[in-house]
């Protein structure tokens, strides 16, 4: 047993999601990243569960468990009660916590979604705002979701939505005394220290790949290779 | 007058056992729930691994109770000790008082309903092991239109916490491959999949079955097990599930897929350990003293086990069980009574 | 299809949900694009059936997108729901309703957790305790807005001004139902109906009229994905996702779809526009999309509210057909106004998808 492995089981959801697998691939016939990705949960579990270090320190570089949509539709499934997508869940934290996610294309995705999420939460209080809801970014938004963008204010309006305001209601202004709160638990709980790692992780390969920071995130968000599906070469 | 034994449960087990403790010159009380003797047997068309008749098996048995005091549809409605003696309880009104009880209950076919994601129950096409016996033994040919690519699902509830049986049910693997053969038979040009986890071809002449299967009727055995299974607009099925060997997923439509039911522990099992107190493992099958040394002896006096009562088990394995059963109870019956 | 089979399955989850008083908390996602659907939600409850929902303006994200894209460990996001149970207990409340899948998931999954290892819960509390000088209660009863609709689905369907009948033909709608993983698949005993064959939905489209159709995807995710969708160099997973899902239900040719999680009718919604623009097919009738509706917009359509009021107007795909064929009278001259019934001016017509 490796010291790595030893890190990875103190996480829950390996307690909660890894009991014995028996390779039967039951959660690779329904998983939605198995039929896009190059990807196989049973594979990632069955690493795991050899304990072995330089096996499990190769997944943390890599890509593969940054493929997962964590729909855990596998948990459903499993004869053995395991979780898989708690398993590659634990993997990522771990893959974090080390520096390790730097290393791979995918795993790079995390500067501009930590940025999105935890400054979303931190500033608004919520996940998904309209605010930070750029229309550039997100062009499936469709017609008439530039035309809510361009109306933002009147449609929220006209549908009984809060935005920005004071009291209970949808998309209302919280408080800033509960996102003090919010900022408080980010601190005690790893999320701030999560920020910076990946800060200071992404600053360093960004160096090494000879890119600014900006050059970086704006890659690691639009720019995907061919190396990652199913139906490539 | 010969002493009386209490044999519960009318499968080949206990007829078995029946048979052979009159030959020791007991005489037997058999008793079984159902309306026939012969247990699952008895709907059972063929047999592994060589596809002989379950009836050849059966039917000589069956012809041979002179001696066996018999009653169908009959429960036992309580056991109590007495001095060193059971009075058995029957729901017929009848009651023994007998030194030695044989519990040959035997078990249950798993509900394959149970496994929700299977849709045994919801999807027409979606039968199980024992229907398609009934289908073979009644001659009655399916309902379906044009049946062309075929199923066959490995532990359907065995080796699935989920479902509450961790046990392998031992004999699906290889009935699945018998089965595979005889639909193979009925339909020649359709293609037949068997999906395993591991194919567990341990008896004499199983691994020939395989063999034959592969070789002689061009069966597919696909290393994974069933995911979900659901249902096209024309009632046809997709079936999903993982080639683990390529490490690739699969959905392939197909127009039958049979489900491996396997064993279960008997529900009354509970009911039966209580009245005489004696214990059932986690997995619900009775706890005999020893699995090796001693698997017909339970941990009461005079309490006795044979068959799948103690776990999933062979038609073989259980005649023999039922034979070693009957010497067990004879030693005990001879052995002096204490005090 | 053998309908008792399901029913048998029914029967055997059924969740209790308390009749009255909740502690109600958002969805960042449904309040984003749905607003309508949680005003609607609180309106049927509190307006309709006379129910006490109590909202607190303190009240936050759950931080459940954050922890599934790994921007949050799961200690925060443990601490932030404790926080979340903090105020619930706080107000004197001790049934808990959110409006989100996710939420809804993440929630069970924790008290689970928290249930199993004690020694976790005991630091959860300590990190709320030094962050927040708050002290909870874990939820007696815990639902998804739409276990409520659900539960009161016949109330609903007693003050129906429409049903979900095809008004011409008098046959009833055929409805695709998407449940949205994150809401039976991890805990089958927490939903109505279990994991396999939900009813939670299947429930209000037989109350109000309506046929289910069971398709083979209709298990599958919508593709949301978390990261595979936020993150743009993914998103190929996300749409082929709803892609497969759209070609397994087309052969049943249904009228709409209703959906659970706040996400997946975007989703649905969204990619059916991206497929059509970029491949030129479309699921509907006539160079239509299908609708996709969030539970409680069909709730307000069979209450007879004014489809506008309810922001159909925010879906990409065209809902019109779908009102004409429950013959549900709108202004098509309001679509686009605004909050003072000014005009605003309309969005552009797609390429490919056609829209009113």
């Amino acid at each position: 047993m490796g010291k790595i492995y030893d890190r990875l089981a103190q996480d829950y959801r390996i307690k909660e999601g890894l009991k014995a697998c028996i390779s039967c691939g039951t959660c690779t016939a329904i998983c939605p990243a198995a039929e896009f990705y190059r990807y196989n949960p049973k594979k990632i579990v069955s690493i795991v569960q050899s304990r072995d270090d330089d096996a499990i320190i190769e997944l943390l570089k890599g890509d593969q468990i940054w493929y997962c949509g964590e729909c855990l539709s596998c948990v459903t499934r499993c004869p053995r009660k395991n979780a898989p997508g708690l398993v590659v869940m634990a993997l990522r934290a771990l893959s974090i916590e080390l520096g390790y996610f730097a290393e791979s294309e995918k795993g790079r995705q995390q500067l501009p979604l930590m940025h999105a999420m935890q400054r979303n939460v931190l500033n608004y209080g919520y996940c998904v705002y309209p605010e930070t809801f750029a229309y550039e970014k997100h062009p499936e938004y469709g017609t008439v979701g530039k035309w809510v963008k361009d109306n933002q204010k009147a449609v929220y309006e006209r549908l009984g939505a809060h935005l920005g305001q004071i009291g209970p209601g949808a998309l209302r202004k919280i408080p800033q005394e509960s996102l003090d709160e919010l900022k408080a638990i980010f601190d005690v709980t790893g999320a701030t220290r999560w920020m910076e790692i990946v800060e200071e992780k992404s600053q360093e390969k960004a160096r090494e790949m000879g890119l600014t920071m900006e050059e970086y995130e704006a890659q690691a968000f639009n720019q995907t290779s061919r190396c990652h599906l199913n139906d490539e070469d | 007058m010969s002493q009386n034994v209490v044999v519960i449960g009318g499968g080949p087990a206990g007829i078995e056992a029946s048979r052979r403790l009159r030959d020791l010159g007991y005489t037997p009380i058999l008793i079984e729930k159902t309306p026939v003797l012969g247990g699952h047997l008895a709907r059972w068309d063929r047999l592994f691994p060589e596809g002989i008749e379950a009836r050849t098996v059966l039917d000589p048995m069956v012809a041979d109770l002179d001696g066996i005091k018999y009653f169908t549809e009959t429960e036992v409605s309580s056991i109590n000790r007495l001095k060193d003696t059971w009075v058995v309880k029957l729901s017929n009104g009848l009651s023994a008082q007998v030194r030695a009880i044989l519990l040959t209950t035997g078990f249950d076919l798993f509900k394959a309903e149970k496994k929700e994601e299977y849709g045994y129950g919801i999807y027409e096409r979606v039968i199980t092991n024992a229907d398609l016996e009934d289908w073979f033994k009644s001659g009655a040919a399916p309902q379906f239109d044009a049946v062309n690519v075929i199923g066959f699902v490995h532990c359907v509830g065995s080796r699935d916490e989920k479902a509450g049986n961790r046990q392998c049910s031992k004999v699906c693997c290889v009935t699945a491959v018998k089965q595979a053969c005889e639909i193979k038979e009925k339909f020649p040009d359709a293609t037949v999949y068997c999906f395993y986890m591991d194919l567990r071809m341990f008896g004499r002449k199983y691994e020939d079955l395989y063999l034959k299967a592969q070789k002689d009727y061009g069966i597919r055995f696909v290393r994974g097990r069933v995911s979900e299974v659901s249902e096209d607009n024309d009632g046809h099925l997709f079936v999903k599930a993982e080639d683990t060997l390529f490490g690739k997923p699969l959905k392939i439509k197909m127009d039958l897929l049979v489900l491996m039911a396997g064993m279960a522990p008997a529900a009354d099992n509970h009911q039966l350990a209580r009245m005489v107190n004696i214990q059932t493992g986690e997995d619900g099958f009775y706890l005999p003293q020893s699995i090796i040394g001693s698997p017909c002896t339970s941990s009461r006096e005079g309490i006795f086990f044979a068959g799948a009562a103690t776990g999933p088990k062979t038609l073989p394995e259980t005649l023999s069980e039922a034979a070693s059963a009957a010497l067990a109870i004879d030693r005990y019956l001879k052995t002096p009574q204490k005090k | 299809m053998i309908y008792q089979g399901k029913q048998r399955i029914w029967s055997e989850y059924q969740k209790e949900i308390p009749t009255d008083h909740w502690f109600y908390v958002r969805s960042c996602i449904r309040q984003s694009f749905f607003p309508a659907s949680e005003k609607t939600f609180l309106e049927i409850l509190r307006d309709r059936l006379g129910k006490d929902v109590y909202e607190t303006p303190h009240h936050t994200t759950c931080g459940g997108i954050a922890y599934h894209s790994e921007a949050i460990p799961q200690e925060t996001v443990m601490t932030i729901i404790a926080r979340q149970f903090a105020l619930m207990t706080e107000a004197g409340y001790e049934n808990y309703v959110c409006s989100c899948i996710t939420s809804f998931g993440l929630y069970s999954e924790v008290i689970e957790d928290w249930r199993e290892f004690p020694e976790l819960l005991a630091k959860i509390r300590e990190n709320l305790w030094k962050a927040t000088r708050r002290e909870f209660k874990i939820p007696t009863y815990l639902a998804h807005a739409s276990d409520l609709i659900y539960k009161f689905r016949n109330q609903i369907a007693e003050q129906a001004k429409f049903r979900l009948v095809n008004k011409a033909t008098g046959e009833p709608l055929r409805v695709v139902e998407h449940i949205g993983c994150h809401y039976s698949k991890m805990f089958p005993s927490k939903g109505v109906g279990g994991a396999e064959y939900p009813y939670v939905l299947a429930g209000m489209v037989e109350s109000w009229g309506g046929e289910v159709i069971d398709y083979p995807e209709r298990r599958h995710c919508c593709g949301f994905g978390f990261r595979q969708y936020l993150v743009k160099a993914n998103r190929g997973y996300s749409v082929s996702n709803t892609h497969k899902k759209f070609e397994s239900m087309e052969p049943f040719k249904p009228d709409m779809i209703i959906t659970n999680c706040p996400g997946c009718p975007y989703f649905l919604d969204r990619w059916q526009y991206v497929i059509a623009e970029q491949t030129g097919k479309t699921y509907g009738e006539n160079g239509y999309g299908i609708p996709v509706f969030t539970y409680e917009e069909v709730a307000g359509l069979v209450l007879g509210y004014n489809p506008w009021d309810l922001g159909l107007q925010t879906h990409q795909v065209a809902v019109e057909p779908l009102l004409d064929k429950m013959g549900i009278p709108y202004k098509p001259e309001d679509k686009y106004k605004g909050p003072r019934g000014e005009l605003l001016q309309r969005p552009d017509f797609p390429m490919n998808i056609k829209c009113c």
